[in-house]
């Protein structure tokens, strides 16, 4: 195998890993898919080491290896690339994809999100269905869903603009706890401690925290532990916004 | 008996549409949404059903995650598309959000306070814990099938 072939393939490889890093894949399935595609376009082998914002790639033919390191910028979520690049890993391995059938796929690929309209009410009956299990009567649910309605759009208003997701965190929380305090103020409802707990659930690190650990306990030491200091951030940020927003209602102290 | 069947069928409904609700911010592709929805009614209305026989939550929480561990290994390998996909918006209801709630909210109101009260560092106690020990119960559950099973081999 020539040079010039073994960079294209590992350059390919490598973009594979860090789009996976990059919108939330596990360190595992990370390692998995990038060296059963590097196997798969002709590499002997692929090493890998990843951390938290970058990934070091070694690629090896003929005695001869290749090292790149890339940079990981977290761009949120999005199991739709994930699941993308799981088929062309799956459909390489079959032999129907070659080197440059995987690059343009590849490069094809754009990041999608559900609009708005469709997410706003969907988490705002998220948080109302939490209210309800947790045994919130009618009023409480009605409060919880306006509550993380609001919240919700302002949250996805405040990413649009690329502010810092720890700032967007506490500001959304600040403003869903300022409308859920309503079961208070206004006596609506016999339960007015559940719509605050339930409607600041959406913004609980679900996929950092489930990564974090199953990165620990399969061997990802490292970057299983800054996954979970960034959950933790996170959570302190919105409890900061819940703080502030408690304290102007004057709910304790 | 009809009164713990009504109950599941409620828990069944109501944890469904979260797990949809958070799939979406997720942005899991819309064919997979409905196996989301029903991973996520399943594994929490096991837990409520051994919740309701008395068992502790960590161990309820464990059974549930291991269910949704296996069924989310079939619903990948018959789509072939990663298992965590399907696996985290399943178990998002489950995740222990009021207790966490609640030991921040108790911490903070002891440090607002300027001395310490038993009855606060009890709940920061007891709800940290258990926090802790569902969230660990709820990803070592998650693991289950390829810490026993797949332990040479993919997936899919």
């Amino acid at each position: 195998m020539y040079a010039d072939t073994q960079n294209d393939i590992t350059r390919q490889v490598v973009r594979v890993a860090q789009l996976l890093l990059a919108y939330g894949a596990e360190s595992d399935l990370v390692e998995e898919i990038s060296q059963r595609l590097g196997q798969a376009l002709g590499l002997a082998s692929v090493e890998i080491s990843i951390s938290s914002n970058s990934l070091v790639l070694t690629s090896l033919v003929h005695g001869r290896c290749i090292t790149t390191t890339r940079r990981i910028r977290e761009h949120g979520i999005n199991m739709t690339i994930i699941c993308e690049l799981q088929r062309i890993c799956l459909l390489t391995e079959k032999g129907i994809y070659g080197l440059n059938e995987v690059r343009k796929r590849v490069s094809r690929i754009q990041p999608k999100s559900y609009p708005r309209r469709y997410l706003v009410p969907m988490i705002g009956l998220s948080c109302g269905s939490f209210c309800h299990l947790f045994g919130g009567d009618t009023m409480a649910v009605l409060i919880t869903i306006l509550a993380a309605s609001v919240g919700m759009s302002v949250r996805l208003a405040i990413a649009k603009h690329h502010f810092n997701l720890l700032v967007n965190f506490a500001v959304t929380a600040f403003i869903t706890t300022l409308v859920a305090q309503m079961g208070y103020h206004l006596q609506l409802t016999d339960t007015p401690k559940l719509p605050m707990a339930a409607s600041v659930l959406m913004l609980v690190p679900g996929f950092p925290m489930i990564n974090a650990i199953s990165d620990m306990v399969k061997g990802h030491l490292n970057v299983g532990i800054s996954r979970w200091g960034h959950a933790t951030l996170l959570t302190v940020s919105s409890v900061i916004g819940i703080t502030i927003a408690m304290q102007l209602g004057g709910l304790f102290l | 008996m009809m009164e713990l069947l009504l109950k599941l069928l409620n828990d069944a409904a109501f944890s469904a549409v979260p797990a949809v609700g958070f799939a979406m911010v997720f942005n899991v592709p819309k064919r997979f949404l409905p196996y989301c929805a029903l991973a996520g009614a399943l594994g929490h209305s096991l837990r409520t059903l051994l919740l309701h026989f008395g068992m502790p939550i960590e161990w309820c929480t464990f059974a549930a995650a291991a269910l949704v561990g296996v069924l989310t290994i079939g619903f990948a390998k018959k789509h072939l598309a990663p298992p965590l996909m399907y696996a985290v918006a399943a178990i998002i209801p489950m995740i222990p959000g009021t207790y966490a709630y609640n030991t921040v909210i108790a911490l903070v109101q002891l440090s607002a306070q300027s001395e310490v009260s038993p009855e606060l560092t009890a709940e920061v106690i007891s709800n940290g814990l258990k926090t802790i020990f569902i969230l660990g119960a709820l990803s070592v559950g998650l693991a289950m099938p390829s810490l026993l099973y797949f332990r040479t081999r993919p997936v899919i």
